[in-house]
């Protein structure tokens, strides 16, 4: 999966809108949505608030997490353990993204968001990065990481996959006797 | 000689503070931390002068008009006053002044620095200085000798000096201080004092007490102590006579001593005890103010008494009382704006200044003073609770009765301690936010969002439309100071209050006009001010100080104008309703007396509400007043209770929510922005630790659902009994809307009504489990006719026998009703129908079309069924009965209902034949009826089929109801088509209408139509208006109509019933479709059902109902 696929996976979330119109109940394959009322909060897929915003016809409730006491608790919280904390949202790099690319001027402290939410996506790449390292290193044969987002996952898959692989080779090419077992 | 001391008020932000008064000693002038001085006319000032001086203020002195400050940019400035335009800077030093003073007689400036520095300055001209040095520590205070020849300081390293102006150096020295190392560590601020006009003394406070020290000989004179000053004494100030000596204590004492007699003749505590920081003695010494280092200014009152007598005549000790008088009568009015800025909290925040005085001084002139303060206090404390009130006020009134005789002697009346008179609430625009405030919204309601901005760089109005499709969002320049708004689809109408030299004015935008000028300004007459406004379709309406309320035309045409019986509280409009709550007299203890109109400007205007009280819980006052989104009255108290107008049960208001039970903590509030009856939404914004929201970061609006206080709500009962009776109030709107001629969503009714049915079913049965069965009557009362009858069914099939009889009386009772209706319906439905009980309105429109077949059930059941019963019912029945199916029955015959009425039918006459044949076979009959109809939820349960117990008949009880909606859904469609058809027709007969016909009656008469199943004289209408139209040209719709009553009547009954006939005819295919489909399911269920075979009609019905539970489901 390439991080648009998983972008677009993420455009599945819901978050809330302020309408500037009025339009009925729709009715989509993935569900119902609205109805519509001008000024009222109501739940839209990301991709809706997204198309809607472009056209001027909603202002993007940030979602809860989206907040900086909020993200700088986390941001503690994952510099301080070793292990991957859980976080608000399971998209929250792309959510973040997508919000704060085309919404910013609905969510206060914008910048301050992006910085923390790149603050938590380094931490916790490091740390991936990091345990990648010692289970190579170790030679572990398997290894248990929680609270992994789909993106993050993504971003080390094929690289260390294919890594595996080769060095999987070239240790089967130094003991070829062994390697005929397989 | 006990003094009074008033409450505090807030001043400042958190800090240090200085206080003193004006040399008339009119205005209390304070500075504090936040860098502002504030000048205020009064303690209750609510609106002071704020002149910023700079990021903190240390000290402040006035005098001649000079304002001088010290000031944390390290100088001592200079403003002008009253003005506060500033006037240079006098000094500067390397680090700030922690204390500035004046001379007696204006003319020189001491002041004292941290920097070790004493200097004084010509005020005249600010180069000559002379500069003091000596100090090993920051200077803490300095003072003046009122002869000049002198100077005090006191320092933070432990020493009092005194200073010859003349030569600048030190005469005397005293180390009686604690030593500190800066002014922030210093336990005391010392401030000195020396005695006004002979200067003998000076006065320095030294731990717990203050010694005197002679001048010239520098010697220690005599200490004035007193057992309750448990804490520092921070500042001490001299009576203007010099005969007395007040101090403040770190611990927030407040002592008087009489210097002479070395006695204290006073002593008050700070009511939180905070730090006592400034003190001020007011120059008749009638007064003394203090702040606290929470930035709060308080007054002693009353201290005149003391010195006053000594100094001057009484005369003019009762004048002063009497200016003082004059300077509190405004503070009444502000106490409401008050409480709604929460008014104990520290936050309180000035509140524009306003208007005129109070009348209080009429109802009690003697005793003014003590029963102003009363109010006041019980005013300023029910908002938060009222026990608290008699704590404070009980010590206050005491004080000041005391204090009266001396102040004013000839004041000996009782005073009355009865019930005090409330405050009457200010006017006040509801959806707005305080006027006081910058940045607030001048209204938020259901079309937009009104801000008012009013800071430094603007004075704007920023107007926004939820919806952008009105009309894009606008920012306005409030040159003429709007202080109120409303906002409608058409218009933004504003309006200011009246100054001196302007009249009051409305300016209205009306961006929805279609030709150039999109706005117009009218002035009021001199003297007359705005205080409410609103919008309407098509009007605005404005109250007015001199109790009028005036119409205009939405275009600017001003139309009738009406006096209130009572100052305007609020006003609110929606279509042609205008709603004005005013005072409809002194409320008491805390209550507001609120009136209501209710009135109706439309075509035809009239009142409906004729100025009844408005409910408000106790203690409250009115929070917020408008329509629901379809019309509805409602009104939300600040206690937090939502009342919506019962229009039913003659213009009551019923509470339907109660937005403080969702409130997390007691300081939350919702403040209420709209409220929807369909869906059902009080759309609110929860404000966290206030009673209204700011402006940034924009609120969010959150939807509270309905919840009516009805009693056990836990339990299922209540909770279906609030749901119904919610239901039923919810959608009284219906009812109104269409007797006023708007159209109404009839499929969101036919919705409600089922809904409401339901519920109804569900609480009979439930009834049933419980076995009260009278009860069950009781709800059986309120279901339309084609209800009971399943009702009737239930009933005989959990063989409650005596109970389906009753129930059977009442269901021919109702179609007895339903046929007078349907015959008084035939004539005057024309006319447009006043609204009437909505329930068995509703209630009929379902029935007709069925109400027949139901009737015909019942009568094919009867004889089966009540054999033992009296004969005599019977006949009436069929008396009644007959008529009817004349009606209503017989042009049914060639309709495709016969089908369902089959369906219908049978079943409940197979349980009546079952009993009429008194057999036992007759009850496993019943159980297989009902056994069927659980069967196709649980199949296991046709193996109960032998067992007749109460359970399985219990079984259906939630299936039945569903049964019963399945019923009236069929219905609803079905005359929905009709209406539908009707409708067309309808429109084809105004084309042929020659005659432009007034717009609003062709419309009600399509509404009216819509609610009833058209009749074969509106056919016959329809063929024969032309010949009418022909007859009588000049003929309106009404007397077309009228006309053609009349020939309908001549025409042989035969003719009448043909077009009955053709009338009913014409059922639409879907419906039968429908009931095809019904039938189809009916009788595969009964192909299923072994037990099927001979019994064809019950299982058809049971069948039925079954596959209506598994539709549901």
């Amino acid at each position: 999966m390439d991080p648009a696929e998983v972008e677009f996976l993420a455009e599945k979330e819901m978050v809330k809108i302020i309408p500037n119109f009025s339009l009925d109940k729709i009715y989509l394959i993935g569900g119902d949505l609205g109805p519509f009322n001008p000024g009222l909060p109501v739940e839209v897929p990301v991709w809706l608030a997204l198309n809607l915003k472009q056209r001027q016809k909603c202002r993007i409730v940030p979602p809860e997490w989206m907040d900086t006491d909020k993200l700088e608790d986390i941001r503690e919280q994952e510099r301080k353990l070793d292990t991957f904390t859980p976080i608000p949202n399971p998209y929250y790099m792309e959510l973040t993204k997508l919000l704060l690319n085309h919404a910013a001027d609905n969510i206060p402290k914008a910048d301050e968001i992006r910085t923390l939410v790149k603050d938590i996506w380094d931490t916790r790449m490091a740390k991936l990065r990091l345990s990648a390292d010692s289970f190579i290193s170790q030679q572990e044969a398997h290894a248990q990481l929680d609270n992994l987002t789909l993106m993050e996952i993504n971003t080390t898959r094929s690289f260390l996959l294919d890594s595996l692989n080769y060095m999987y080779k070239l240790r089967s090419n130094l003991q070829p006797g062994r390697s005929k077992d397989y | 000689m006990p003094c009074e001391r008033k409450p505090m008020r807030y001043g400042h932000s958190e800090g240090h503070t200085d206080v003193c008064f004006d040399d008339q000693g009119k205005c209390i002038v304070t500075c504090g931390s936040d860098g502002d001085v504030r000048i205020w006319e009064s303690l209750d000032d609510d609106d002071p002068k704020s002149i910023n001086v700079g990021e903190k203020v240390y000290s402040v002195a006035l005098k001649n008009g000079k304002l001088v400050t010290a000031v944390s940019n390290n100088t001592v400035q200079i403003h002008t006053f009253p003005d506060g335009e500033p006037d240079g800077i006098l000094t500067r030093f390397t680090t700030n002044a922690n204390h500035v003073t004046f001379n007696n007689s204006g003319s020189r400036v001491a002041a004292g620095s941290s920097d070790f520095l004493v200097k004084m300055v010509e005020v005249a001209d600010s180069s000559q200085q002379k500069t003091l040095r000596g100090h090993d520590a920051p200077v803490l205070s300095v003072a003046l000798d009122p002869s000049d020849e002198f100077l005090a300081s006191s320092s933070c390293d432990g020493s009092v000096a005194v200073w010859s102006i003349e030569s600048q150096t030190q005469v005397a020295q005293w180390k009686v201080l604690q030593k500190s190392s800066d002014v922030t560590n210093a336990k005391s601020l010392c401030r000195l004092a020396w005695q006004p006009r002979s200067g003998k003394l000076i006065a320095v406070p030294v731990d717990l007490t203050i010694q005197l020290y002679e001048r010239n000989t520098w010697t220690h004179v005599s200490t004035l102590s007193d057992d309750l000053i448990t804490q520092v004494v921070n500042v001490v100030v001299w009576s203007p006579c010099g005969k007395f000596l007040a101090a403040g204590t770190v611990g927030g004492n407040l002592l008087i001593w009489d210097v002479e007699a070395k006695l204290c003749i006073d002593r008050q505590k700070h009511e939180k005890g905070f730090t006592v920081c400034g003190m001020a003695w007011h120059p008749s010494g009638g007064r003394i103010a203090y702040t606290d280092t929470e930035g709060c200014l308080g007054l002693l009152e009353g201290v005149s008494s003391s010195s006053s007598t000594v100094q001057s005549s009484k005369a003019t000790a009762a004048k002063e009382a009497n200016d003082y008088d004059d300077l509190f009568d405004e503070d009444d009015d502000r106490m409401l704006d008050e409480d709604m800025s929460d008014s104990r909290s520290p936050v309180k925040k000035p509140i524009m200044e306003d208007e005129d005085d109070d009348d209080d001084d009429d109802l009690m002139p003697a005793t003014g003073r003590p029963r102003n303060r009363g109010s006041f206090l019980d005013d300023d404390d029910n908002s938060q609770d009222p026990s608290s009130v008699k704590l404070d006020g009980l010590p206050e009134e005491g004080g000041s009765s005391a204090v009266l005789p001396a102040v004013a002697p000839v004041v000996s009346r009782p005073v009355y301690d009865g019930p005090m008179p409330t405050q009457p609430q200010r006017a006040f625009q509801p959806g707005s936010t305080p006027a006081h405030l910058m940045h607030r919204f001048m209204m938020w309601n259901s079309v937009g969002i009104v801000r008012g901005y009013n800071d430094d760089q603007d004075n704007a109005i920023d107007v926004e439309f939820h919806d952008t499709a009105i009309h894009h969002a606008m920012h306005l320049t409030n040159t003429l100071g709007h202080t109120m708004a409303d906002l409608s689809q058409e218009a933004v109408l504003l309006a200011c209050e009246g100054t001196d030299e302007l009249a009051s004015k409305i300016q209205c935008l009306h961006f929805s006009c279609w030709d150039t000028h999109k706005d117009w300004m009218v002035d009021l007459p001199k003297g007359e001010d705005v205080r409410a406004l609103c919008l309407g379709q098509g009007w605005a309406a404005v109250a007015t100080s001199a109790l009028m309320v005036r119409l205009f035309s939405i275009g600017g045409v001003q139309k009738e104008i009406f006096s209130l019986p009572g100052a305007v509280v609020c006003m609110a409009g929606h279509g042609e309703q205008l709603l004005i709550a005013y005072h409809r007299g002194t409320g008491f203890d805390g209550e507001q007396a609120l009136g209501v109109q209710l009135l109706q400007l439309g075509r035809k205007k009239r009142q409906v509400i004729h100025g009844e009280p408005l409910p408000l819980s106790r203690k409250s006052y009115l929070a917020w007043m408008g329509f629901s989104a379809e019309g509805t009255p409602c009104c939300v108290d600040s206690e937090g209770v939502v009342r919506l107008l019962n229009r039913t049960l003659g213009n009551t208001w019923t509470p339907v929510c109660n937005t403080r039970e969702t409130c997390k903590s007691k300081s939350d509030h919702y403040w209420v922005v709209g409220v929807h009856e369909n869906p059902q939404q009080l759309r609110c914004i929860p404000c966290k630790g206030a009673r209204f929201p700011p402006t940034l970061p924009r609120p969010a609006v959150a939807v509270l659902p309905f919840n009516m206080p009805y009693c056990q709500t836990t339990t299922e009962k209540g909770q279906m009994e609030e749901q119904y009776w919610r239901s039923m109030l919810f959608h009284n709107h219906y009812g109104f809307l269409s007797s006023s001629g708007y159209e109404i969503d009839s499929e969101s009714q036919a919705q409600a009504e089922k809904e409401q049915q339901e519920l109804l079913m569900k609480m009979f049965a439930l009834s049933c489990k419980l076995e009260r069965e009278f009860r069950c009557v009781e709800l059986a009362e309120l279901m339309t006719h084609s209800v009971v009858t399943l009702a009737i069914r239930y009933a005989s099939r959990s063989r409650r026998m005596a109970l389906a009889q009753r129930l059977s009386e009442l269901a021919l009772e109702k179609a007895n009703q339903l046929q007078e209706e349907e015959q008084e319906d035939e004539e005057p439905a024309y006319q447009s129908r006043e609204y009437r009980e909505s329930n068995q309105m509703n209630s009929r429109q379902a029935q007709q079309e069925n109400g027949c077949e139901e009737e015909e059930v019942e009568e094919e059941e009867y004889p089966q069924e009540e054999q033992m019963d009296a004969e005599e019912s019977t006949e009436t029945r069929k008396k009644f009965l007959n008529p009817f199916k004349k009606g209503g029955k017989s042009p049914e015959k060639p309709s495709p209902k016969p089908v369902s009425r089959e369906g219908r039918v049978n079943p409940f006459k197979v349980s009546g034949a079952g009993k009429s044949s008194g057999s036992p076979a007759g009850q496993p009959r019943t159980t297989n009826v009902l056994d069927s109809m659980t069967m196709s939820r649980k199949p296991a349960a046709f193996s109960g089929l032998s067992k007749q117990s109460k359970a399985p008949v219990l079984k259906p009880l939630a299936p039945k109801p569903k049964s019963k909606t399945q019923a009236t859904l069929l219905q609803m469609s079905a005359s929905k088509g009709n209406s539908k058809k009707l409708e067309d027709s309808q429109s084809e007969a105004e084309k042929v209408k020659p005659a432009p016909v007034a717009a609003t009656p062709p419309v009600l008469k399509e509404n009216t139509e819509n609610k009833k199943p058209k009749t074969g004289f509106q056919l016959w209408l329809e063929e024969n208006r032309k010949s009418i139209l022909a007859d009588n040209p000049d003929f309106e719709e009404m007397d077309v109509i009228k006309e053609g009553m009349g020939r309908f009547r001549t025409l042989s009954a035969e003719e009448r019933l043909n077009w009955t006939e053709k009338a009913k005819g014409d059922s639409d295919p879907k419906k039968r479709k429908r009931e095809d489909e019904d039938e189809e399911k009916a009788a595969e269920q009964m192909e299923s059902d072994e037990a099927s075979a001979k019994k064809k009609k019950p299982l058809d019905s049971s069948a039925k109902l079954s596959a209506f539970a598994f539709n549901k489901e």
